[in-house]
């Protein structure tokens, strides 16, 4: 499937050399494989290889020019895709210490090449950060900036290095190669040999992370006892010690660092009155419209789209969201929210976004905090009811999955939740 | 009780009597909402402040001890888990294809 995708990838936009001959026959790869592959001397296309400052990188390099110059593509593309957002605090940084990494990767690729038998072969290498303005949240979002700058610069191959991970401490290979086959670029992953899990594990378990899961474990346990007891301090130490080796790398996936671990933590506690009021705002409200015997309200499903990272920040946003009632987080996909609320008021709360900013505030500061209500940038949308904008992104789906645990009747159509209705018993058989 | 002074002792009887009438609010939208996701709205408020009121009274109560400091920390927890819970059930309802209700249908 690939080969025939990247061939004709490359008879749409790229001048294809003849057909004549089919140089390297004993290509190792399978990289650009068929027509793409004419020869050395006529290349074609280019070969994306991300880059992240993994203990393979060099190897995958090396792999790379190899099978630039096997399989005749033109450039190697080494990119690294921004998992931050341009303009975040500490974004300088994280471009600069890119650009360093990729001007090593490139310095490799260079010396690799020059090292080649023979005269230096026709590929050229350029480095690109790309993905900066905006979070990419899952595979799907790396897949489709990588496929964006592949079209964009003529390239039909990716080769992935089998450390990439570009999100924290997750591995993201196999999802990654998943969603690339399904776009028509060529993908393979390098064939380096990476450290055993058992060595990463033990490295990794022994940095910033155990550290700080150690410390907090260890303060917890203290508060539960008595810190003034020395056997409460032993079999603490003790707790913490299994604690943080066996958690610190599932319960943190950000690196605490000095200036920002702290900072966050004081301003989660500015955060937490703020909420407390917000949360006793909307008691109120709910609390008097559940008691009203007209029962007035307006529940509808709304979709939005917000501006936090992913991970501990988005949690953030949607457990905050979940806890003022009137606004419950139903799903989160990528950076869109599906929020249920019960009246228009609640909803309108959610739209004018002051959660948000103060996510923003706790993870970002001050100065990220400042940005366009949800209502204003457009990145919102009521789902239901007279006012809605969007489909439900459930009604489509619906009528198959009732249908098979329901009394067997094809339920595609509207008429569905009348029948529900009739059925007070709908919950248990399903 | 002569120990906690009178002022005290008003703050932790209102604190009850205010976490009481939000758990009752929210026993009385369990049982008046239409469907899963307005019910997760209500059940929700039972624990913020419903118990939140309730264990503020507790550590007022107790004062600054090791207990009073527990009960601080319980809420605490209450506050992390409670929308977990919640957006859990929301979830599957949303998975399962449950359409929510919406002005005009009947109740469910």
């Amino acid at each position: 499937m690939a080969d025939t995708d990247a061939g004709s990838d490359t008879a749409d936009g790229e001048p294809t050399g003849d057909e004549t001959d089919d140089a390297g026959p004993g290509d190792p790869s399978g990289l650009g494989d068929g027509p793409g592959r004419e020869s050395p001397s006529a290349p074609t296309g280019g070969l994306v290889v991300p880059v992240e400052p993994t203990p393979t990188l060099r190897q995958t390099v090396a792999y790379a020019i190899e099978a630039a110059v096997e399989d005749g593509f033109s450039t190697v593309h080494l990119v690294e895709i921004a998992s931050w957002r341009d303009g975040d605090p500490g974004a300088e940084d994280r471009a600069a210490s890119a650009e360093r990494v990729l001007e090593r990767a490139e310095a490799w690729a260079d010396s690799d090449l020059d090292d080649l038998d023979g005269e230096r072969p026709p590929v050229t290498v350029t480095t690109e950060l790309i993905g900066g303005d905006e979070y990419l949240f899952g595979p799907d979002d790396y897949v489709r900036v990588l496929a964006a700058y592949a079209a964009e610069h003529g390239a039909d191959a990716v080769l992935l290095d089998p450390e990439y991970s570009p999100v924290g401490n997750t591995t993201l290979l196999q999802p990654l190669e998943f969603a690339l086959s399904n776009t028509s670029l060529a993908v393979e992953t390098a064939p380096v040999t990476r450290p055993t899990r058992r060595e990463r594990l033990r490295s990794e378990a022994t940095g910033k992370r155990s550290v700080a899961m150690f410390g907090f474990s260890l303060a917890f346990y203290l508060i539960l006892g008595d810190p003034f007891y020395w056997f409460d301090w032993v079999t603490g130490i003790a707790t913490a010690a299994i604690v943080s080796i066996t958690l610190s790398r599932v319960s943190i996936d950000v690196e605490p660092a000095i200036p920002r671990t702290p900072m966050r933590v004081v301003r989660g506690i500015i955060y937490v009155p703020v909420l407390l009021f917000e949360i006793v705002k909307a008691n109120v409200e709910v609390a008097r419209v559940i008691l009203d015997p007209r029962l007035p309200i307006e529940p509808t499903m709304n979709r939005m789209r917000v501006i936090v990272g992913s991970g501990l920040p988005l949690m953030t946003l949607a457990n905050s969201i979940t806890l003022t009632p009137g606004t419950l987080t139903v799903r989160a996909r990528d950076s869109d929210l599906y929020v249920h609320s019960l009246i228009p008021s609640a909803r309108d709360g959610l739209f004018d976004g002051s959660l948000e900013r103060w996510t923003r505030f706790v993870y970002y500061g001050r100065a990220s905090a400042r940005l366009p209500t949800p209502r204003e940038r457009d990145d919102c949308a009521i789902l239901q009811g007279p006012d809605a904008t969007e489909e439900l992104p459930i009604a489509a789906a619906d009528g198959g999955v009732e249908g098979s645990v329901g009394d067997g009747d094809s339920q595609a159509d509207p008429g569905e939740e009348d029948r529900e209705d009739r059925e007070p018993t709908e919950v248990t058989d399903g | 009780m002569e120990a906690l002074g009178t002022a005290r002792v008003a703050l932790v009887v209102a604190f009850t009597l205010l976490g009481l009438f939000f758990s009752f609010v929210s026993m009385t939208g369990v049982l008046r909402l239409p469907d899963v996701y307005s019910r997760a709205h209500t059940a929700s408020q039972a624990d913020t402040l419903g118990a939140g009121f309730g264990l503020a009274a507790v550590a007022l109560a107790i004062g600054w001890e090791a207990a009073g400091v527990k009960s601080v920390l319980l809420l605490f927890f209450i506050f992390v888990t409670n929308p977990t819970a919640a957006h859990a059930i929301a979830r599957a309802a949303f998975e399962e294809g449950t359409v929510p209700w919406t002005e005009g249908d009947e109740r469910r």
